[in-house]
């Protein structure tokens, strides 16, 4: 077995703390002016030491906000609602009907199957502003413009794509053998599905759902175009700090503050499976 | 109220009487300024919905695309109002201006029907106005049935108005004849001084006069103020909005032009004359002697919230920034003052270039009858009245409403020099750019090539004769030169 020498532990503790805090400073020094007025954000030099104050995340939570032009109504708790809705229910959709067809294309080879799943790749390539303009003449006649459905429609453009793929690279790792003798078992191929295929694939399925939530919450310009200001997600609602009468930091660092702690939290919980399930699912054998 | 008050103010509002007459004859019968004020905004209501069928669109919707901003707050505050005079319903959206224009582009490039009207600059709809996604105003404005008669389109600044108005003919003349007023000109923002008193008067610093005296002062600032305080603020990013503000109202007091238009009416660049270059020598050895460190990545925001914050000491851009910068919670507040600023010794009066918030109705508008009515009513006196003195809708178009006691009390009490200041840059404020398709490629290219001559990259004669050069090619290449 291995020793490492004590000075060779502590000069390793100290490297790694300096990693950590040259990594996680941008965050705490966000961290720390949620806690800070507009006036000792922006005092020369910055300090480090002031008495912390709750009225930015007051004025988030409560809608209120008090800036030199008086009093504005923001509306960023509905921006947040909207975008854990979006995201959520958009991973789910794509969920619903990528993993199966993700199946699908790495188990049963079919004419077209490559083609296929190119063309549904291939969404991810255009410019997204691209697609939207002619999108929303069509959203616009069909009434599906300004519409949430409408929008987790437009969603499956950056979700399914991603979670085919992933799904797909997954579903062909895992050996066909143990299906084929379940098969043989007498079992239906849903039934192989569901009890077989699926749970070896739980990890691949965790990490892309995971990825396509991120990509979903960071995405700016789709409800831009296509939706009303009541629709608009955290990244569109976080610009409205920045006003022509000044920038509001306090407020921006509580909204970013407020905004990751979903996505944060969701990546450190499922961090085992986004490793595990990127790393497996892409290695081919 | 008595008849006899009530009499003397409809004898003013149908101007039979003078404002001053009118203060001091109620004054007379023991009616406080302040209630006379209240007095008049009644009669004035009365008035503006007297001679007009403010209820022909009755039940009538219509839907706003607004950008953040403190104009667009001071209508939302009052656009009850509105519903009230005509019994329309508004909703609106109000976006970011960060992400403002982008929507607007979007939705009119996609022919969206939901928006009627919107706020835009008036650069922007020399985009706008070719490509058919707005609509020319004058029909409504000259129709005496679809314009209230006490709407006095003559009392808006002259200068101002006439930048909302354009041929569409590249180089065409703001404002000609034959010219179509795309938009309504709605608030709108001088480049001036503003500055910190505190800080001159500690280092003894006087507001400077003209262009030389800019940069001495500048330098003075920098080097006696301490605390890292540097001298100007001015925006340097690589966008059109760098070249704007102070830069080009300077630049255009020199009797200094972006472009040649010949008579035939041909295109051709003309930033590279002796008196420009020797202009841009000098804004970029001020830029580099007592500018900010990283000036060029400052926009609207840093040059505010650095004047705002104490970080400069003076900032040669929009009037209303500095307006804003003296309120709220901004360290600096109530220490800075205005300053109304001529770069060239011999010029007779500034000639400020000015940026101009405005609506315009939408090409796709459901109803533009109705559409008109609001647009009207929010660029008419009495809501600017409203928004002046109790909201910050600042600066107004209308000239009526900068001679409200009211409003320039307010304006003197608490923001030192500015009426000074707006009267005397107000008669010569108007857009100093040419009016064509290119004008975000070709001022954002010129923006770049400022960057270069600060960063002592290349020299401002080589520069100025390389950026030349570009852009009569692309003049060309877009068959407009």
């Amino acid at each position: 077995m291995e020793h490492t020498s004590l000075i060779e532990r502590i000069l390793r503790g100290i490297a790694l703390a300096l990693v950590v805090v040259f990594f996680m400073f941008p965050l705490l020094w966000i961290f720390l002016m949620s806690f800070q007025t507009n006036e000792t954000i922006l005092s020369i030099p910055p300090q480090l030491f002031f008495t912390p104050t709750l009225q930015n995340y007051t004025a988030l939570i409560t809608g209120k906000l008090t800036s030199a032009a008086g009093t504005l109504d923001i509306a960023f708790m509905r921006n947040l609602w909207n975008s854990v809705f979006l995201s959520v229910t958009s991973v789910a959709v794509s969920l619903l009907l990528g993993v199966p067809a993700a199946y699908a294309f790495a188990r049963h080879k079919f004419r077209g199957s490559e083609d296929i799943a190119f063309t549904l790749l291939s969404f991810r390539f255009a410019p997204p502003l691209l697609v939207l303009l002619p999108l929303t003449l069509y959203f616009q006649q069909l009434g599906l413009a300004n519409t949430y459905f409408g929008l987790v429609w437009v969603y499956q453009l950056i979700c399914l794509p991603l979670i085919l793929w992933i799904v797909r690279g997954y579903f062909e790792d895992i050996s066909a053998d143990v299906e084929y003798a379940y098969r043989i078992a007498g079992h239906s191929w849903f039934a192989t599905f569901r009890k077989i295929a699926l749970p070896l694939a739980g990890p691949g399925i965790a990490a892309a759902g995971l990825l396509a939530f991120i990509f979903a919450w960071n995405n700016f310009v789709f409800a831009l175009v296509l939706a009303s200001a009541d629709k608009q997600p955290v990244t569109v609602g976080a610009l409205a700090f920045v006003t022509a009468s000044g920038i509001q930091y306090g407020q921006i660092a509580a909204a970013i503050v407020l905004s990751i702690a979903p996505t944060l939290a969701l990546a450190l919980y499922a961090q085992r499976y986004l490793v595990e399930g990127l790393s497996l699912g892409a290695v081919k054998g | 109220m008595y008849e006899k008050e009530k009499g003397l103010i409809d004898a003013f509002v149908r101007q039979q009487v003078d404002r001053r007459e009118l203060l001091r004859r109620l004054g007379a019968m023991g009616i406080t300024a302040g209630a006379a004020g209240t007095l008049l905004n009644l009669a004035q209501t009365r008035a503006w919905a007297a001679d007009f069928d403010w209820m022909a669109h009755k039940g009538k919707k219509l839907k706003l695309l607004l950008n953040k901003h403190p104009y667009a707050d001071a209508m939302i505050a009052n656009l009850q109002a509105f519903k009230d005079l005509t019994g329309m319903d508004v909703t609106y959206d109000v976006f970011p201006e960060d992400v403002y224009f982008d929507k607007v582009t979007a939705a009119l490039s996609s022919g969206s029907s939901e928006y009627d009207a919107f706020m835009t600059g008036a650069y922007m709809t020399w985009t706008y106005g070719p490509a058919g996604w707005v609509t020319d105003l004058n029909e409504w404005i000259k129709d005496p049935a679809k314009t209230n008669p006490n709407y006095a389109w003559d009392d808006f600044l002259p200068g101002v108005r006439k930048s909302c108005a354009w041929n569409g003919k590249p180089g065409g003349e703001l404002g000609s004849d034959d010219a179509k007023q795309w938009c309504i000109p709605w608030g709108f923002e001088q480049n001036n001084i503003t500055y910190n008193k505190t800080m001159f008067d500690k280092v003894g610093a006087t507001v400077p006069g003209n262009l030389d005296e800019l940069l001495t002062t500048a330098a003075k600032l920098t080097k006696d103020v301490g605390g890292g305080v540097y001298g100007i603020g001015v925006r340097g990013s690589r966008s059109w909005a760098t070249i704007h503000p102070g830069f080009l109202s300077a630049y255009a007091n020199f009797e200094q032009k972006d472009l040649n238009v010949s008579a035939d009416g041909k295109l051709s660049a003309a930033m590279n004359t002796p008196e420009s270059k020797e202009f841009h020598k000098k804004w970029v050895q001020m830029i580099q002697e007592s500018g900010p460190k990283n000036w060029s990545t400052y926009t609207w925001y840093q040059v505010g919230t650095d004047l705002g914050a104490g970080a400069s000491a003076m900032i040669y851009d929009a009037d209303i920034l500095g307006y804003f910068m003296n309120g709220g919670d901004n360290k600096m507040a109530g220490q800075l003052a205005y300053a109304a600023f001529k770069a060239n010794p011999a010029a007779k009066a500034p000639t400020p270039n000015i940026w101009i918030w405005s609506l315009a109705m939408s090409s796709y508008a459901k109803d533009k009858d109705a559409t008109w009515y609001f647009i009207q009513w929010a660029s008419g006196l009495d809501h600017a009245i409203f928004g002046a003195t109790k909201m910050d809708f600042v600066n107004p178009v209308r000239q009526a409403v900068w001679k409200e006691e009211a409003f320039r009390d307010k304006l003197n009490k608490s923001y030192p020099g500015y009426v000074d200041m707006f009267d005397v840059s107000a008669p010569g404020a108007s857009i100093k750019f040419t009016a064509q398709p290119l004008f975000f490629d070709l001022t954002t290219e010129w923006a770049a090539t400022l960057q270069k001559m600060v960063a002592k990259e290349v020299p401002v004669d080589e520069g100025l004769d390389a950026l030349a050069q570009s852009i009569d090619g692309q003049l060309k290449e877009a068959g407009l030169g």
